[in-house]
Formats: C-alpha cells, sequence, structure tokens
C-alpha cells in the first residue's frame, strides 16, 4: 500500500476514533458506491462566540498522491465569503502552501482547526478575493452583516 | 636618542631614507606611493619638527614617542646602514606625519611586523643606495641653516644623479621652507601637484602592506604604482603600462567549488570554536547570520538563546545523532508503527520514522533544491535539519546535492562572490567591488574558463560602459521605445484631433479622415491660409506649423542619433561573430600555413593571438558606442572618440589583414604580430582613460542615471 493511501486510511481510523466537536470528515463515496480515500467531503462548523458561530462550512479535501509529502487541496463548496478563500472556494492558508508551514506531520483534524480558526481571523495580508477583502478592510459593519448572512444560509443541521 | 626625542634629531641619511621614495618612510613604514600621493608630503614629511610646529604638534608628538619605544631593534638597523654607508652623521629629525597621521592610518599588519620588514628592506636596499646617496643642501629660499634643531634639512636623495633638475618647491611650514631637488624620472617625481586629499590614502592604506612586500622584490613594481597615482608623468613608459595594474582592472580571484568549501569550512570551524558550539550547529548559525560572522557573534553575545532560537537551533545541545528503536512509536506521517521501526528525532524531539524522514529530506532536496532551511516535518517546528542529522539519515548522492545546494547559498550570500555565468562553469569570483562602486568602476573578471564578465551585473565584458548605462542601452535596443520613434519620424499627427497620418502619396493638402481637417502636409498649417499656391507651399515660416515641425525634427534628430550609434554598436557585435567564425576556419588555415610554409605549430600561433585581439577590442568598440550615446558633447568627449577612433581603425586594419588567403598570410606574419600588438595598446589607452575619469567622476552625461 502507498505511502498516501496508507496515511489516509490511518487518518480516517483515527477521526472515526476521535474527532473535535461539530467537524465531519468521510472519504467521497462514488455513484458507483466506491469509496475514493483522496477526495474528502468536511465540514467546519463556525466558532462559538464568534460572527460565524452557527453555521457549517461544507468543504472538500482533495489529496494528491504525494501527500503527505505535499499539502491537499481545500475548496469551500460553494465558495465562500471570506478575505482568505478565492473565488473558486480555495483556502488560502499558509499551512496548505507547500513552500510556506506545510509540514508532513500535519493531518487532516489539524487542517480543518486552523480553517475553523481562518474564519474569524482573516489574514489581510494575503486577500483572495476582492469583495470580501474590500468590505473587510474599509466596511467592517457591512462585512459583518455580510458574513452573518452567510452563515444563516449555511446552517447547523 | 629615544629620550632626546622632543628634540627629533636623526641622520640626514635617514632622513632620506625615511621619504626615500624606493621604500618609503622607515619610520612608519608609510609606503611611498602612499607618501607621494599626499597624506603627508614628502617634503611635509621631511619637515623637522619645531617648536614652531610644536605648537600644534606637541600632542601628536608625545603620543609618537610611545607608540615609537618598542621600536629599538628598527632604529639599531637604521644605524647599522649608516655605518655601511660611511656617511657622517648630523642632523636628525622627526618624520611630521607620524605624528599627524597616526589617527587616520588603518594598519592590517601590526605595526612590529611592518617595522621588521621595513628594516629589513633597509638592509636589502645596500646597493642601490650608493647611487642613492644622501646628501643635503641646504634650503634656497629658507633661512641660512643654524646649528639647531630647528633647523630645514632639505632632502635630496639623489644628488649622485648627473643631471638633477632642480625644482625648488617651497612648503611653508610655520617659518621654515624646505627645497627639494627633483629626481630623476626613472622613478616617481613627487610633485606638489600630485598631492591628493587624505581620503584618497585612506582608500589605498590597507594595500600598503603588499607594496611594501612587492617593492623589495620587483623595483620596477615601484614604478608601476607611480604611473597609476600621477597620471600621464609616467604612463609614456611602455613597460610599466605592460606590467601594471591599469585603471580600469580590478582586483579579484577566482575560486573553485573546493576553495568555497574549504573557506566556507574554515569559517564554521572559526565561529564553531568561538562560541563552543558543535560545527553543525555554527554552520546553521552561519547561514542564518548570512555569514556575516561578526554581527553574528555579537548578536550571539549578546542574547544567545534569541539568537539561537531564531536560526532554528533551539538552545539543547545534550542528545546525539543517532537513529533508535523506540518501542510503541507509530511515525505521525506514515501511521506505521510496529517494533524495531527505526526512527529519528532532532534535538526538538519531533521523532518520525526513518523512512519518512529521508522521504521528506530527499523531496527538499531534490523536488524543492531547498538546503540551507530545512525544518523539522514536525508541525510548526522551526528546527533546522543540521548536516549531522542529515549525513546519518540520506544517501551519498543525496549529500552530494545536498553540499552543492549549500555550496550555491553561500556564494548568493556573501556580498564579494558571484558565480562564473558561463554555462557548465563551476568556479565562482571573489571580488571587492560593492554595488554602490559601479558608478566609478566597471569590475570586468576573467574567470578561470576565460569566460569574461562584469562583476557588478555578470552580464559579458562591457567596459568602458558601466552598468547602469549598460542597462538603459539594452532596455533601450530592446523594447518599442525606437518603434515609437520610428513613427514620430516617419508619420505626422494631425494638427486637430492628433490621428497618426503616414503620407503614401498624392498632393500635400491633406484631409483628415477623422475629423475633417484639412492641413498642409509641408507646413502643417491650415490649408485655407494657402490661398493659390496650393502644389508648392511656400509658407513655411509661418506660426501656424512650426511647432508641429519643430517637434517633428527633434524626434528625426534623436532617432539618427540613436540609430548611429546603435549602427555602430550592432556592427561591432556582428563582426565579432564573423571573426569568431573567421578564426574557426583559421584554425584551418593555421594546419594549412604549417603544411605550405613549412612553419612550425608555435610559429603559426599570432593568428591565435590576433583573433583574440580582435574579438576582445571588438567587444570594447561596441560598448563605447553604447557609452558615447549617452555622452554629453565636451572636450573630453572628443578625446574618447579620437581615442575610439584610433582603436577602430587599427582593428579594422586587422581584420583586413586576418582575412588575406593564407598563402600571403605566412608573409603578413610581422605586420600582423604589430598591428595585433597596436590594437592591444589602443584598447588600453582607451579603456584607461575612461576608467580614469569616470573614477574621478569627470563624465557628464546627457541622461539620469
Amino acid at each position: 500500500m502507498s505511502l498516501c493511501v496508507n496515511r489516509l486510511t490511518e487518518e480516517r481510523k483515527q477521526w472515526r476514533r476521535d474527532h473535535p466537536f461539530g467537524f465531519y470528515a468521510k472519504p467521497h463515496r462514488t455513484p458507483q458506491g466506491v469509496l475514493d480515500l483522496k477526495r474528502w467531503e468536511c465540514g467546519i462548523p463556525g466558532k462559538v462566540q464568534t460572527l460565524w458561530e452557527g453555521g457549517l462550512f461544507k468543504l472538500d479535501v482533495t489529496f494528491p498522491d504525494e501527500y503527505p509529502t505535499k499539502p491537499p487541496k481545500c475548496k469551500f463548496v460553494p465558495p465562500l465569503f471570506h478575505p482568505n478563500v478565492y473565488p473558486s472556494g480555495t483556502v488560502c492558508l499558509s499551512i496548505l502552501n507547500e513552500e510556506e508551514a506545510w509540514k508532513p506531520a500535519i493531518t487532516i483534524k489539524q487542517i480543518l482547526l486552523g480553517i475553523q480558526a481562518l474564519l474569524d481571523d482573516p489574514n489581510p495580508e494575503s486577500p483572495a478575493q476582492a469583495e470580501a477583502y474590500n468590505l473587510f478592510k474599509k466596511d467592517r459593519p457591512a462585512y459583518e452583516r455580510r458574513v452573518r448572512q452567510v452563515v444563516k444560509d449555511n446552517p447547523k443541521l | 636618542m629615544l629620550s632626546g626625542f622632543d628634540i627629533h634629531v636623526l641622520t640626514q641619511l635617514d632622513i632620506a631614507r625615511i621619504v626615500s621614495p624606493a621604500l618609503g618612510c622607515l619610520f612608519c613604514c608609510l609606503p611611498p606611493h602612499l607618501i607621494f600621493r599626499g597624506i603627508s608630503n614628502p617634503y611635509r614629511h621631511a619637515a623637522i619638527s619645531t617648536a614652531a610646529t610644536a605648537a600644534t604638534a606637541a600632542t601628536a608628538a608625545t603620543a609618537t614617542v610611545q607608540s615609537f619605544l618598542p621600536t629599538l631593534p628598527f632604529l639599531s638597523a637604521i644605524q647599522r646602514s649608516r655605518e655601511t654607508f660611511n656617511l657622517g652623521s648630523n642632523f636628525f629629525f622627526v618624520p611630521a606625519h607620524t605624528g599627524l597621521a597616526a589617527d587616520t592610518i588603518i594598519f592590517t599588519t601590526p605595526p612590529q611586523t611592518r617595522k621588521r620588514k621595513a628594516a629589513e628592506a633597509a638592509i636589502i636596499d645596500n646597493h642601490s643606495a650608493t647611487k642613492d646617496s644622501v646628501a643635503y643642501s641646504q634650503a634656497a629660499t629658507g633661512p641660512p641653516p643654524r646649528k639647531s634643531a630647528r633647523k630645514t634639512k632639505t632632502v635630496d636623495p639623489e644628488v649622485a644623479d648627473p643631471n638633477p633638475a632642480t625644482d625648488l618647491t617651497s612648503i611653508v611650514s610655520g617659518v621654515f621652507t624646505v627645497s627639494v631637488e627633483k629626481r630623476s624620472p626613472d622613478l616617481a617625481t613627487p610633485t606638489l601637484t600630485s598631492m591628493e586629499s587624505d581620503e584618497d590614502f585612506m582608500s589605498v592604506a590597507s594595500s600598503a602592506d603588499d607594496f611594501l612586500d612587492t617593492q623589495m622584490s620587483d623595483d620596477e613594481s615601484l614604478g608601476e604604482d607611480f604611473g597609476d597615482d600621477f597620471d600621464g608623468g609616467f604612463s609614456k613608459d611602455k613597460d610599466i603600462i605592460a606590467t601594471a595594474r591599469k585603471p580600469y582592472e580590478v582586483e579579484f580571484s577566482v575560486l573553485s567549488p573546493g576553495d568555497i568549501d574549504r573557506e566556507q569550512n574554515r569559517q564554521i570551524n572559526e565561529v564553531s570554536s568561538i562560541l563552543s558550539l558543535p560545527p553543525e550547529s555554527a554552520a546553521i548559525l552561519l547561514r542564518y547570520g548570512r555569514w556575516n560572522r561578526e554581527k553574528l557573534i555579537e548578536s550571539y553575545m549578546d542574547h544567545p538563546e534569541e539568537t539561537l532560537e531564531e536560526a532554528g537551533l533551539g538552545t539543547n545541545f545534550e542528545s546525539e545523532a543517532k537513529t533508535e528503536v523506540v518501542p510503541g512509536f507509530m511515525c505521525d506521517i506514515c501511521c506505521e508503527d510496529g517494533d524495531g521501526l527505526e526512527t529519528y528525532a532532532m534535538r526538538c524531539g519531533h521523532r518520525f520514522c526513518g523512512d519518512c524522514y529521508r522521504h521528506y529530506l530527499a523531496q527538499k532536496i531534490r523536488e524543492e533544491g531547498e538546503a540551507a532551511r530545512i525544518e523539522c516535518p514536525g508541525d510548526s517546528c522551526h528546527m533546522i535539519v543540521d548536516s549531522k542529522s542529515l549525513g546519518l539519515l540520506v544517501t551519498a548522492d543525496l549529500k552530494d546535492r545536498y553540499q552543492t545546494l549549500l555550496t550555491r547559498t553561500y556564494v548568493d550570500n556573501k556580498e564579494n562572490l558571484k558565480w562564473c555565468p558561463a554555462p557548465n562553469c563551476e568556479y565562482a569570483v571573489d571580488c571587492s567591488v560593492k554595488q554602490r562602486d559601479l558608478r566609478r568602476i566597471v569590475p570586468t573578471v576573467q574567470c578561470n574558463c576565460r569566460h569574461n564578465f562584469c562583476f557588478g551585473c555578470t552580464l559579458n565584458d562591457h567596459q568602458p560602459a558601466p552598468c547602469q548605462l549598460v542597462k538603459m542601452w539594452l532596455k533601450k535596443c530592446e523594447d518599442d521605445s525606437e518603434t515609437a520613434n520610428w513613427i514620430s519620424a516617419n508619420t505626422k499627427e494631425c494638427p486637430k484631433c492628433h490621428s497618426t497620418i503616414e503620407k503614401n502619396g498624392g498632393c500635400n493638402h491633406m484631409t483628415c479622415r477623422k475629423c475633417k481637417h484639412e492641413f498642409c502636409w509641408m507646413c502643417m498649417g491650415l490649408w485655407n491660409e494657402h490661398g493659390t499656391s496650393w502644389y508648392n507651399c511656400n509658407r513655411y515660416e509661418e506660426k501656424s506649423g512650426s511647432e508641429a515641425r519643430t517637434a517633428q525634427a527633434k524626434s528625426r534628430a534623436s532617432l539618427e542619433r540613436y540609430l548611429h550609434y546603435y549602427n555602430r554598436y550592432a556592427n561591432h557585435e556582428q563582426s565579432a561573430k564573423l571573426d569568431k567564425d573567421l578564426y574557426l576556419k583559421t584554425e584551418k588555415k593555421m594546419t594549412s600555413l604549417q603544411s605550405q610554409s613549412g612553419l612550425s605549430w608555435i610559429e603559426v600561433q599570432f593568428l591565435h593571438t590576433a583573433s583574440q585581439a580582435l574579438q576582445q577590442c571588438r567587444q570594447t568598440l561596441k560598448w563605447t558606442y553604447a557609452f558615447a550615446y549617452y555622452l554629453a558633447r565636451n572636450n573630453l568627449t572628443e578625446i574618447f572618440e579620437v581615442n575610439q577612433k584610433d582603436l577602430e581603425l587599427a582593428v579594422e586594419n586587422l581584420s583586413e589583414m586576418f582575412e588575406k588567403p593564407v598563402a600571403e598570410l605566412a608573409n603578413l606574419k610581422v605586420d600582423i604580430l604589430d598591428k595585433t600588438a597596436y590594437c592591444n595598446k589602443r584598447r588600453v589607452i582607451l579603456l584607461s582613460d575612461t576608467a580614469e575619469n569616470l573614477k574621478n567622476g569627470e563624465w557628464s552625461f546627457n541622461a539620469d542615471w
């Protein structure tokens, strides 16, 4: 078994054994009913006592064959209104960047927790979409209104 | 003798010795080129320190006595040499500059060594001393000598010279006047005009020791240095030109990868022993500090823990690097467990299995080309993987690659090192020319692979044009600014709506397609002002079109000017290529020449030399045109153009001969040799002149850079 599949199998085991409250993460099941270990469907809840509380945001995590040498690609479906999320939905985060802080020892759990922390703590140094970034920088009340709307549109189950 | 220092007495021989043009000042070991250069002028140097000057020099003199105390062996050397010459001793003095310059000179070797060297030199130089013999003549314009320490003595090292050109130069220092006789021109003439500021001295002070060394072994080097310092005066002497470091040359050395490794290791070991850290940690520290040793040590001494932390080292130096088997371990990367799994952790304690560690390192080194800053694979751990850990885990070929990458970052981090840009060349060049000096120097260096390049910008040799101008020129030639220039030179704008119009036929009555404006193509004025003279514009002086005309004329002139220089630039580039092709054919010529005319291999090498000279001169010529394009019109520019013309003519002549059929070449050998030498000489003259003016900031340019 390759390093990638081996590691993902193990991560799945660990996740089922224990995972943070409100999150979910499971390998994608193709229409034929086959489990695809390299594509996971995840959900990240908004942190309590933040703007994002009460929302649950769907995230597609795609693992390359080189995983864990290279980081997975994380993409919000549908794309999320957030300064560090590209219009395509892809998340811009240092630990997800091979050239920056990605380390092979980082697990799915750490990634999801990292993205959850990013929701309420955007990094204005690396904007990824104009709309959310501009509002965040120039008109904070309008930004917060939009976030509340986004939370309302993506409620917890 | 020393106790009587306030009387300042030495023998006249010593006076001469002290400012001997052959040796420099024996007191302070200041080499002659520096004395004559102006830090302390030779007369002043030899001037008697007296009560009048003592007022200003008193404090300095006291300091001097202190610093002279340990120089007894040296003084006895002077004494010995005096006995050898059997010359009478009369007057003593203190070299004026020793006190004056004490605070300005930066010596690179301990004064003791310098003095010993000088003392040895004094003995070695005995033979020349006879012709260098010493006497004194009274100051012709000065007050009559009195038998006291307050006496003015003339230093004349060359009375034996049969024809001394006496030049009475008076230097007034307080009430004293010193006269000096001009030396014969085989050595430098200390004239007042050649004196420069002290700053100039500072810039060459560090080479003072080298100078002492060379002058002992090679008398000619003395002249060379003067040749540099006194422009013009001795540059006529071709022997001097031939051996000196020319004004356009810079000092540099070429380092092989082995040299670079050795140098790195030397520095690592040094820091390792100073800070008592293991060498692999010292290496990480040095790389973190970009090899700035002093700054690094300072920062380490001030805050050792922060520095270590920031460098990615951590403060715990306890554990040793080895792989271990840890019971109950599961690797965080591959999730493997199982007994007997080989694991490794650096001092940070993040433990992974050997395979994952290896895989991770291989990925970093091979795929990402990273070496100096590979961090621990653990999440958000910034500890840098050291060479010892790496050596333990990876294969030999990866280790080599790792080492290569490290060397690469070393050279990239050092300001004084640059890789030779030639393809497949693995040498680096060490040159001390700084980025900020590039306005005044064009530092061309030659790698061991024979590639000539500019140390400043690593482009091919572009002397005499400075890097910034080269950049501007290349950009100008490359981008489409010249297209715009063509447009403005060959088209006109509608005076009303400014649409660009190219006239491709027809009469001068233009009607703009766009705005229907009617105007005259000749004078750009309104057509209805033309009245009946429809086909022949005689309204040239009319106001309405004059502005449009001047703008056009300017743009046309500027284009012409550019094209003038560009054509010549491109022509030399092209010709250099052709000459190179020709040379490849010449190789064949040389072979056939050997068989036809019975010349030996060594005898046909002149063709090779000629070809080399052609290439080099064309390269220089090419850039003289780019340089000239930016020069403002003045006398210097005219001199430059004359030099340029001379070189160009010489090159064209040589090039013509070079193309002659093989049969004639053998007869032309002497001519070709002559022309080759001439070309090279013209090139040296052109480059020296340009470089000197550049250094002194004499050029004026028509563009800002």
